[in-house]
């Protein structure tokens, strides 16, 4: 095989790039969750430009209205509206903003932290790893969801506690990943010819170990992105991540549910919504590992 | 080999879901049939004495009992009184009632004045209990007999007294002072037609027939009576349509038609004494709410027809201060109009022409039918006219916690509220509690102090001659509607009951018509 | 073995403590712990008993220690909500957890196990790519979402199952499809790639050239060493579901420690929050360690050293 990849010993960016170009004609799936991903992140920028309504307008006589395929349904709320005649479509849309924007503080954050973390950990070894390994092990130890109703319980809700929820989640991932990349790279040879070469710990780290760890974060933030998306959903679902009036996809889950006899597509849209990004996220996941990783060191 | 593999999965889970289909049971018949009923909310307290809010009736109601009593008619009647008389004694009030006898508690005790005074002393300690304000007119419940007692007046009589079926709670002294108040809320013991079996927090309570209950003629006609607790709408729904309960409260608005239709089923919408208003925090007369202007500009703010129509599917009905058909109810009250625009320029006239902000908090408990949802409209109707919420949710608890006095965090702007105006609708009691500035036992849910109407509000509380109160009555509304104080009224929610018609079923008032008294299966004659 | 068990063992405690130090750090972040732990209108004897007993005038290591030792006497402190001792109240709804989280896994494995066999004997046909299309959507659907799908059309609409509550085995039949439904992905996976590597392996080619049939060789010999890997992630899996039950709780209305503790977090009952959160991490940790100290059973061949 003729891919540049990381796990080579020379860290050439070129190569990657021709890569990504070989694979991308040959399969569509990546195109196609790109466009999804898109559609996503137009949603969450511009959405209150082209959404057909503004996301908590009420409008109670039209409360309940079906999708327009079904009888009594209209174009004016193609997916219908809930029991305060709000639109769905446009609520969909707004919930986007939400998600996309909890999804890239809480990558950022968490990407961020455990990098640094995990590659400390690697280079240094000795006290460093073994307390990072130490903190990662705890963390790993609590179920992400009680831990969630921990904080839940102590913080005021909104934004700011579901990021703080998924980076505390989400950091030991990207440490333990990290970390192991590091400690193989460590042994390799541009970095054994750096230290002898008298290069310094920093220079190494920033030069030397962070862009050839990039590849792996990439995937792992893609990855992450619809992970983000499900746990974000799942919070608001039980009432503890976005409070209204703001709008997200697992507020407008928990909404429709004590309906769900009386307006199907109160559960259904939001979910397709979540399904959509999360699926789009992760087929885009998967073939970047696919082309920088191919032998899957990645989770 | 694949297909077999398939096979052999199929056939397991077959064999499962055989065993789960043969665990289901059938259940007794008669005299000795287990009923199983769902309840949306569930109460905190079971002791009368300790009670905090109108949902611990559902519990209370059946295992203890008062006095007086409001019958399925909403006429009041004798109960555990044989008679009562207010009457004057050398200028002091005083209520005599002479008890009935005979009537025991679950542990075999006989029911004797003493009980009744013990009750009082709990009532009135302000240790134990959150009425204890309501007994300030009162100098002391006397014990002239085993069945003898009266209400001590300090002077003029409490006039609150009488629609609250004069408050006094027939609870065992001795089983009291030997288990204390823990082991009374682990297993109440009182007069009423059903025993306390088991309960299982959040889950159910289960309660077996009193058989020496002291009137054997209405006598419930199962013998064991589950309540389930079951919060959502949804699963309290399917329980029912499934057939694992037989009786549901709270069938929500947007399928009661959908229930009047279907064959076998009982129906049944009655309005509740719960009356709902919006709590505006008017304490500090420098803040928006502080000035009655942005008051009214909240009430003109909200659109109740709409709300009531599309949300409530008509399960509710439009209040302004006084129920209909209540002592004082006034026809030519009317509410303020919906009109945003007059919102907005009342905003402007009170020199907040860019709109306010304010925490909203929103009361989601299951309660009464869709609270959640009219909230959200509420609060988007007002958000929509220049008083921006920032909405905080309240599940029940945490509702009760914020209505607590020097509670953090206080309630310091609108909340969606709600006080029960009793089976007969009289406004003094709860006027009492939110209308009446804070302190002295006086309105500990009030968000409001207008010294004029914490008079005629005391006033009231001691005025019994009909004609007199209910003029007072009429007066008080209209300055508390002009000056929106004690809140905004909403609306009354109608509670909607759903049976099988296997059973017999009669709705009493207490609990809000969750009194399990006249219920039995429909095949046997009826108790009386 | 005994090291490794002691070693083990040492880890297990040292994340239990972690966590614990996690729940203690929450409690400050808050402020006052006093306001968190007694309901809102506690008197200030109340608060002061309440500090003392803490031991709030002390260093913060001390109250570290005080917090310790309440908790290893299983004082977690008494719900307002309820006013009772909160473990209890939690331990008496741990059953219900566990069975749904036990039928879900059954369930789980149900489908994984069949289809991670299938997808590597018949690679790139059309089981394998069912799998792989089940896998996708397994991860991307999420949990309670399935669990609504599944009411609105199995119990709302075709009405062959009951939705909610916990009334008997068929009660359990949709949340354990909602709650297994996120880990088959992985499980599938997991022991597709384990049995492509076995049936490619001299092992089984031996097994095949002595004449073995197929179906032996595929069902008893490659599946009992491909499950290895799955196996050691069982635990992990059981664990996860166990914190995925309280999602899924709540939308089955499951009475299991899930739902007391989303309660207890609106109802601002702090002391119930807390225990449901140890409890989840120790149940974590103590599954874990089970299932690390049962590999050998499964495999001879690991031997611990």
């Amino acid at each position: 095989m003729a891919e540049g990849r990381v796990t080579s010993d020379h860290p050439k960016t070129g190569a990657r790039t021709v890569t990504l170009v070989a694979r991308g004609r040959a399969t569509r799936v990546p195109v196609v969750s790109c466009v999804v991903l898109g559609l996503v992140l137009l949603c969450a920028v511009a959405g209150p430009w082209f959404a057909p309504h503004e996301a908590s307008e009420i409008a109670l006589a039209e409360s309940m209205t079906p999708p327009f395929w079904r009888s009594g349904g209209s174009l004016d709320h193609p997916l219908g509206t809930d029991m305060l005649g709000r639109d769905i479509l446009s609520r969909i849309i707004a919930g986007a903003r939400v998600s996309v924007t909890v999804a890239v503080y809480a990558i950022a954050l968490s990407g961020g932290i455990g990098a640094a973390l995990g590659i400390s950990a690697g280079y240094f070894g000795g006290i460093a790893d073994a307390v990072i390994s130490r903190l990662i092990d705890i963390q790993m130890s609590i179920p992400a969801i009680p831990l969630a109703m921990l904080f839940a319980a102590v913080l005021p809700p909104g934004e700011g506690m579901v990021i703080t929820i998924i980076v505390l989640t989400y950091w030991t991932w990207y440490a333990r990943i990290v970390r192991g990349e590091v400690l193989s790279l460590r042994e390799r040879d541009f970095i054994t010819v750096a230290r002898v070469a008298g290069v310094s710990n920093p220079m190494i780290l920033i030069r030397h170990l962070t862009p050839n760890v990039l590849n792996t974060l990439l995937v792992l933030a893609t990855l992450q992105f619809g992970s983000v998306i499900v746990f974000e959903a799942g919070l608001s679902f039980l009432g503890l991540g976005i409070q209204p009036p703001q709008v997200s996809w697992g507020g407008m889950l928990a909404d429709g549910r004590n309906f769900i006899e009386v307006a199907w597509w109160l559960i259904t849209m939001p979910g397709i919504a979540i399904m959509a990004s999360c699926l789009a996220s992760n087929l885009l996941g998967d073939w970047l590992r696919d082309t920088f990783d191919p032998k899957r060191r990645i989770t | 080999m694949g297909r077999r593999v398939v096979a052999a999965a199929a056939l397991g889970a077959t064999c499962l879901l055989s065993l789960a289909l043969a665990a289901e049971d059938g259940s007794a018949v008669g005299e000795d049939a287990h009923v199983v009923v769902a309840f949306a909310a569930e109460p905190t307290q079971i002791d009368p004495t300790r009670t905090s809010a109108g949902v611990d009736q559902y519990f209370m109601a059946l295992f203890y009992e008062q006095l007086l009593a409001a019958g399925p008619d909403l006429t009041q009647r004798n109960w555990l009184a044989e008679s009562w008389r207010l009457f004057e004694r050398d200028g002091i009030w005083l209520i005599g009632v002479e008890l009935r006898r005979g009537v025991r508690f679950h542990n075999g005790d006989e029911l004797t004045a003493h009980d009744l005074r013990y009750c009082y002393l709990r009532q009135r300690d302000p240790g134990l209990s959150r009425q204890a304000g309501r007994w300030r007119h009162v100098a002391d419940v006397r014990v002239l007999g085993d069945y003898e007692l009266e209400i001590v007046f300090k002077g003029l009589p409490d006039s609150a007294l009488l629609p609250l079926n004069l408050d006094l709670w027939a609870i065992p002294r001795r089983y009291y002072e030997e288990v204390g108040n823990d082991g009374v809320q682990a297993h109440p013991i009182g007069t009423g037609p059903w025993k306390f079996v088991s309960r299982s927090v959040r889950e159910e309570i289960v309660v077996e027939r009193f058989d020496d209950y002291w009137d054997p003629d209405s006598l419930p006609g199962v013998r064991r009576l589950t309540i389930k607790i079951i919060p959502e709408d949804t699963t309290r729904v399917a329980a029912f349509k499934t057939g694992a309960v037989d009786w549901i409260d709270a069938v929500p608005p947007a399928q009661v038609a959908d229930f009047e239709r279907t064959s076998g089923v009982k129906v049944v919408s009655l309005p509740t004494s719960n009356n709902l208003f919006l709590a505006l925090n008017a304490l500090d007369p420098r803040s928006p709410l502080g000035d009655v202007r942005v008051r009214r500009a909240v009430a003109h703010a909200i659109d109740f027809e709409a709300i009531i129509r599309y949300i409530l599917h008509g399960q509710g009905v439009r209040t302004v201060q006084v129920t209909p058909g209540a002592p004082g109810h006034d026809p030519a009250l009317r509410p303020y109009v919906f009109d945003p625009d007059r919102s907005r320029a009342l905003l402007r006239q009170a020199g907040y022409g860019r709109g306010i902000n304010v925490n909203c908090y929103n009361l989601t408990t299951p309660r009464e039918p869709y609270l959640k949802e009219v909230g959200e409209a509420m609060f988007a109707y007002l958000t929509a006219a220049g008083i921006r919420c920032r909405i905080v949710q309240l599940e029940y608890g945490a509702w009760i916690n914020l209505g607590r006095r020097d509670a953090r965090p206080e309630m310091d702007g609108i909340a969606s509220w709600m006080w029960g105006h009793g089976a007969f609708g009289d406004p003094t009691d709860p006027w009492g509690g939110h209308l009446h500035s804070y302190g002295d036992g006086w309105g500990w849910y009030s968000y409001h102090d207008d010294p004029e109407l914490d008079e005629m509000v005391e006033t009231l509380r001691v005025t019994v001659d009909p004609e007199a109160k209910e003029s007072l009555i009429r007066e008080l509304a209209r300055l508390k509607h002009e000056r929106v104080a004690g809140g905004v009224p909403t609306y009354r929610p109608l509670v909607t009951l759903a049976w099988r018609d296997r059973l017999r079923f009669v709705p009493w008032p207490q609990a809000n018509w969750r009194m399990m008294r006249d219920i039995g299966l429909a095949a046997d004659s009826p108790a009386r | 073995m005994r090291a490794y068990l002691i070693r083990r063992l040492w880890q297990g405690a040292v994340a239990v403590l972690g966590a614990l130090l996690i729940v203690f750090v929450a409690q400050r972040l808050a402020g006052d712990p006093v306001a968190l732990l007694l309901p809102m209108d506690a008197s200030e004897e109340d608060f002061a008993a309440m500090r003392e007993a803490l031991g709030l005038d002390g260093p913060l290591p001390v109250q570290f220690v005080v917090f310790l030792r309440d908790v290893f006497t299983g004082d977690f402190g008494e719900s307002y909500q309820w006013q009772a001792p909160a473990m209890p109240l939690l331990l008496e709804r741990l059953p219900a957890t566990l069975e749904l989280a036990l039928a879900g896994l059954v369930f789980a494995l149900l489908l994984a196990v069949p289809l991670g066999v299938l997808s590597a004997v018949y690679r790139g046909r059309w089981v394998d790519r069912l799998a792989k299309v089940l896998a996708l959507l397994g991860q991307a659907m999420p949990g309670f979402w399935v669990g609504l799908l599944l009411i609105l059309f199995l119990a709302v609409r075709l009405q062959w199952l009951p939705a909610f509550g916990r009334e008997g085995p068929l009660h359990l039949v949709l949340p354990a499809i909602a709650l297994g439904w996120y880990p088959v992905a992985a499980m599938t996976r997991t022991l597709r790639s384990s049995m492509l590597d076995i049936l490619d392996s001299d092992y089984i080619r031996t097994g095949r050239v002595m004449g073995l049939p197929e179906r032996t060789v595929i069902w008893r010999y490659a599946l009992r060493n491909a499950a290895v890997p799955l196996a050691t992630m069982i635990g992990v899996y059981f664990a996860n579901m166990l914190g995925g039950a309280f999602v899924i709780e709540v939308v089955f209305a499951w009475p299991g420690v899930g739902r007391a503790v989303v309660d207890a977090v609106f109802a601002r009952d702090f002391p119930v929050v807390q225990a449901g959160v140890v409890l989840s991490a120790v149940i974590f940790v103590v599954v874990n360690l089970l299932v690390d100290l049962s590999y050998g059973l499964i495999d001879p061949r690991i031997r611990h050293g």
